[in-house]
Order: structure tokens, then C-alpha cells, then sequence
């Protein structure tokens, strides 16, 4: 296996746990959630800040400790649940379809300013880096094998949320937060407390966002605001869409489609008669062509399988009362 | 405190410009246009390079309204007419358009790069107007917005048109019934909104000195605070909310921080949307109304 491959499939599965993230925001409990990056930046700006140590002059961040991996993912996965918390309990709680999207839209514009420009928070535009390796001095890996360690503790990673949410996906709170999707007014009627389980799934999203993020800043060893724009959420939602919303084999479809195959397809753009001599007029070229194919993609499923390829099972009542068929004369 | 007021209302009639233009295209459809944004970017590209051949600022503005009115025009035809007719909900829209503004950032970038492009025109020598120290340019956008913004308002009361946009807005179905073919009216409302707002993000671009491809989509943001605090597809609510959001812009400004210093314009986004939750929070139908709010949005 190629280092390229490697670090393609470590990046994919970091990828899946963020989309499954979305997937109980958006898939199950039905909103459409703009300040879903937020949470991600979130986690992998405690996870640097938690490992890095204290900052050296003229840079300037919060806390700087130098916490092992482990106990800062968890403590970055909690404060991206505190944040969501937040966020969820302001815009949850009156608000539905798209005054819900604009107000976790100024959520996230709000963090990624802050991010970008408030200095002794994360160091403004210059970001944090020095997350090198985490845990791979215990092991004593090399620069080589670490990567092959980091690949399978991401895939490890992934499929345990995989089966964690499978489990949560059959459960009772799973299927209370399918109904609020379909029917708010009928869940009301049945005695669902309607925002404490909308909160509830909004909080779990925003944890798997941010575990993700505490992954992605292992990953890349440095994020800044240059690394990530509120805006990059179409890449998590079209892969959820195209793969299935509210399916978690489908999600996990969408990602190695839209997370891996296009991504690594793009590469191949240049080849293709007439774009060639357009991918070499600027470097950003081949990330811009990536983007329309995304957005494309989106917007087609969007209006001609809303269901994805993989969709949602239509549960089915295994013990249906009997029916009564109306008397006809 | 008076050079602030200046930028303040130039700041304010782009504003309302950009916002009037989005709020008559949430009327005639009913769903928010995630894309209008890129509307004044591209204004701002063919002015830039209608400029560049031409060196004459006329004529870039009348680029700038063309293309906007024309891509306005793509959006309404190829996304979100089909989308309406579809049956498609708000929500559906409101991520298929912000899966188009993505594309056409995108496309931009492709051909003329992510980088800043900077453009200016000669504002001339500030003068005293009045109570306000403004620069002939400055007057002029704030003159053109004026003329642009009545003639909005007798298209809207006193034409044919006008009336039917009215009836569109108001009850869709009903209009049908009586004959007015709602497409081709909504299609109209988004070539003329175009028109509006290709011409703003060519005075935006102006204003600010450089424009990119991703722009618009900021001052799309500031839009939405502006249309919503006066209350979405209402034309002139939102004119009295653009013009409220931009001075409070730029006052914000000038405001003396505990710690000494000014807040920074790199927080305008963040103060716009503090500006916004509370008021969806609080009057989710805008400052102008006296609506219940409902869970159901």
C-alpha cells in the first residue's frame, strides 16, 4: 500500500465519523445544520491546545497543556458537546427548516471569526500546529509505521462509531428522533418531548464533530482558519445525500464516493482533453473543479433522488392491529 | 462621528440594494435564494472587465446589472423554478441553492483565481454635505441607490407588473386563477432583482476597493440580517432594515472597547448575525409586524 493511499483512507474514515455525526442531526432528527463544521474546528482546536504545551512568543493560545491524546480528545469532544449545547438550545428551541439553518449559520460565522481573528484564543489566522504523531513514541513507531498505526486506528475508530450508532439507529431514541423528522405534531401528540430529544441528538451530532475533529487535528498536526471554512459542510452533506440520508450503510457509502472516489478522481481531471491547460493556470484549479462536481452532485440528487442510493429503510409495523376494511353495500 | 455617519450611509444603501433585490425574490417564490450572493459577484466581475476594455465606468455598470439580472435569471430557471414546480420544500430550495452558490464560487475561481482583484475608482476630494463629509462618489452611490429604490417602488405600486408581483407574492395559487402566469412573473421579479444587485456588488466592490469569488457570499450574509430584521419579502420593511443593520455596522465601530481600542471590522459578520438570532429569536417576522411566531417556521 502506497503512503498516498494510506493517507487517503486514514482521511476517509475521519471523514465517515464526521458524516455519521451529521447524519443524526440531519438524517434523523431532520434539521439542516450549518454550525456542524463549527463543532468539528472546535474539537481539533482543544485537541492542539490540550497536547501542544504553552505558547512560545509571539504566538499567543489558550491553556497549552500537554495532556496525552486520549485525555484531550475527550476533554475537546466534551466542550464540542458544551458548544453544540448552546447553539442547539438557542435555535432548537422555536425555530425549524431554514430560520434554523440561518441562525446556525451565524453560529458558525460568529465561531469562525472568533477562530480567525480574537489572537489569544487559538492564535487568530496563524492557527496552531505541533501535534506531531500523538501516541506514537509509546509504541516507539517510526515515521513510516506510524502512518499504517494511524490508518487503523482511524479505521478502528470508525467502524466502533459505525456500530455505535447502528445500535442507536434501531433504538427507541432513534426512532423518536425519526418521528420528529417526519411529524413534529404527531410526536407532540404522543407525549415526545420534542426539544429535550431534538437537543439530545443535536449534542450527540456536535460530540461526533467534534471526535472527529480531535482525529482530523492528529491528522494534519496543525489547523488554522485557512484549514477550514463553514462553507465545507456541502462536502459532509452531499456525501450523506448522495449515500443515503438517514441510512448509516448509506452514509457510508456517500463517503467513499463523494469523501474518497471524488476526491481522488479530480486528480485525474488534468488529463481530460481541454481542462489540462486549465489546471495549470493557478494552483487553487484542481480543489475549484472538486467543488463544482460536489455542488453539482448535490444539487442534482437534491431534485432527482432525494432518497440517495442507499435509502432509508421505511420501518414497518411487524404486528399491525387489525384492520377493519370499510363495509361496502 | 461624522465620517462615520458618511460611511455608514454608504454602507447602508449598498446594503439596501442588495436586500430589497433578495427580498423580492423570497416574494415571488417563497423560499431564500442561498445564491443571490454570487449575483453581485458576478456584477462585479463583468464590471471589472467591461472597465478594464472600456475604461468607462458607465458602461461597467451597466455590465454589472446585466449580468446580474441574467444570472438571476439561470438560478430562477435552472434550479429554483424547476425545484418549486417540483414541489420541492423551502428547506429543499434553501440547500439546492447553497449548493449552487458553491458551484458558481467554484466556477469563479476557476477562471479568474481565488486571489483579491483590486479596483478602485477615483473617489475625488471628500466635500462637506450638508452635516456628513462625503466624496463625490460617495454621493453618487448613495444618489443611484435612491433613484434605483424609487423606481423599485413605482414598478412595484404602479405598474401592471407591479401588480401582478403583488398578487404572486401575496397568494400564489389565487394568482393563477386569475390568470397571471406566476412563473413568467417570478422570472421577471429575478431578472429585475438581478439587475439591482448586480449593480450593488458593483458599487460594493468599488466601496470596499477589491472583490474575490467568494465576496458576494459575505455580504450575502449581511443581506440576510437586513431582509429578515425587516421582514422577509416585505420590500419596504426591508429597506428601513438594510438601512438600520448598516449604520449599526458601522457604529459598532466606533464603540471604545473596556480594554481600550475599537472593535475591529473583521467582526461586522459576527456582529450582523448577534444582530440576526436575536431577531429571529424575538421577531422572527421582522421588526414591522406584530405576528405571533410559531414553532413551525
Amino acid at each position: 500500500m502506497s503512503a498516498y493511499l494510506v493517507s487517503v483512507l486514514s482521511e476517509g474514515a475521519i471523514f465517515g465519523i464526521m458524516a455519521l455525526g451529521l447524519n443524526v442531526i440531519w438524517g434523523w432528527s431532520g434539521d439542516f445544520d450549518l454550525a456542524y463544521y463549527g463543532y468539528i474546528a472546535v474539537g481539533a482546536y482543544m485537541t492542539l491546545v490540550l497536547t501542544i504545551g504553552p505558547a512560545v512568543a509571539p504566538a499567543h493560545y489558550i491553556l497549552g497543556l500537554t495532556l496525552p491524546y486520549p485525555v484531550a480528545v475527550v476533554v475537546a469532544v466534551i466542550t464540542a458537546m458544551a458548544v453544540g449545547l448552546v447553539v442547539g438550545s438557542i435555535a432548537l428551541r422555536h425555530l425549524r427548516g431554514i430560520y434554523f439553518s440561518i441562525v446556525t449559520l451565524g453560529a458558525v460565522y460568529v465561531m469562525y471569526v472568533l477562530a480567525g481573528q480574537y489572537v489569544p484564543l487559538f492564535d487568530g489566522y496563524n492557527g496552531l500546529s505541533g501535534l506531531f504523531d500523538p501516541m506514537g513514541d509509546w509504541f516507539g513507531f517510526d515515521y513510516l509505521s506510524y502512518q499504517y498505526f494511524f490508518l487503523g486506528l482511524s479505521l478502528v475508530l470508525f467502524a466502533l462509531v459505525f456500530l455505535f450508532m447502528w445500535r442507536i439507529s434501531g433504538s427507541r431514541f432513534g426512532m423518536a428522533l425519526r418521528t420528529l423528522r417526519e411529524d413534529e405534531r404527531a410526536a407532540a401528540a404522543f407525549g415526545r418531548d420534542i426539544y429535550r430529544l431534538k437537543l439530545k441528538g443535536y449534542v450527540l451530532g456536535a460530540g461526533l464533530g467534534g471526535f472527529a475533529g480531535a482525529l482530523f487535528a492528529a491528522y494534519l498536526s496543525a489547523f488554522n482558519p485557512s484549514a477550514w471554512s463553514p462553507v465545507e459542510v456541502i462536502v459532509l452533506y452531499s456525501a450523506v445525500l448522495v449515500g443515503g440520508r438517514g441510512n448509516i450503510w448509506g452514509v457510508a457509502l456517500g463517503v467513499l464516493i463523494m469523501g474518497v472516489l471524488v476526491q481522488e478522481s479530480t486528480r485525474f481531471l488534468p488529463m481530460v482533453p481541454g481542462l489540462g491547460q486549465l489546471s495549470t493556470l493557478h494552483p487553487q484549479v484542481l480543489l475549484a473543479m472538486r467543488g463544482v462536481i460536489i455542488g453539482l452532485v448535490l444539487v442534482l440528487f437534491l431534485r432527482f433522488r432525494p432518497q440517495g442510493l442507499l435509502p432509508e429503510r421505511r420501518y414497518v409495523d411487524p404486528q399491525p392491529s387489525l384492520y377493519i376494511a370499510p363495509q361496502t353495500a | 462621528m461624522l465620517v462615520t455617519l458618511g460611511f455608514a450611509l454608504v454602507t447602508a444603501s449598498i446594503l439596501a440594494l442588495s436586500a430589497v433585490a433578495f427580498t423580492l425574490e423570497y416574494a415571488v417564490t417563497n423560499v431564500a435564494n442561498v445564491s443571490h450572493g454570487e449575483i453581485l459577484t458576478a456584477g462585479a466581475y463583468a464590471a471589472y472587465l467591461v472597465h478594464q476594455r472600456t475604461g468607462s465606468p458607465l458602461a461597467a455598470a451597466v455590465a454589472a446589472a446585466l449580468a446580474g439580472g441574467l444570472v438571476a435569471l439561470a438560478m430562477h430557471s435552472a434550479v429554483i423554478g424547476p425545484f418549486i414546480r417540483f414541489g420541492a420544500s423551502p428547506t429543499v430550495v434553501f440547500i439546492a441553492t447553497l449548493g449552487m452558490s458553491f458551484v458558481i464560487q467554484n466556477v469563479l475561481v476557476i477562471f479568474f483565481g481565488a486571489a483579491n482583484v483590486a479596483y478602485t475608482l477615483d473617489p475625488g476630494a471628500p466635500q462637506q454635505i450638508g452635516p456628513f463629509l462625503l466624496t463625490p462618489l460617495d454621493v453618487e452611490i448613495i444618489a443611484s441607490a435612491i433613484a434605483i429604490t424609487l423606481a423599485l417602488f413605482l414598478i412595484i405600486s404602479r405598474t401592471k407588473f407591479g401588480k401582478a408581483l403583488r398578487a404572486v407574492s401575496q397568494n400564489r395559487e389565487l394568482a393563477r386563477v386569475t390568470g397571471i402566469n406566476a412563473t413568467r412573473v417570478a422570472a421577471s421579479t429575478f431578472f429585475l432583482a438581478g439587475l439591482v444587485a448586480g449593480y450593488a456588488g458593483f458599487v460594493l466592490a468599488e466601496s470596499v476597493g477589491s472583490f474575490n469569488p467568494y465576496f458576494g457570499f459575505g455580504f450575502f450574509l449581511i443581506t440576510l440580517t437586513a431582509a429578515v430584521a425587516g421582514g422577509l419579502g416585505r420590500a419596504f420593511g426591508t429597506l428601513v432594515g438594510a438601512v438600520m443593520v448598516g449604520l449599526v455596522l458601522e457604529f459598532a465601530q466606533t464603540v471604545r472597547l473596556p480594554g481600550g481600542g475599537y472593535v475591529s471590522a473583521s467582526y461586522n459578520l459576527a456582529f450582523a448575525f448577534a444582530i440576526l438570532a436575536i431577531v429571529i429569536l424575538v421577531r422572527p417576522r421582522g421588526l414591522f409586524t406584530n405576528a405571533r411566531r410559531t414553532v413551525f417556521e
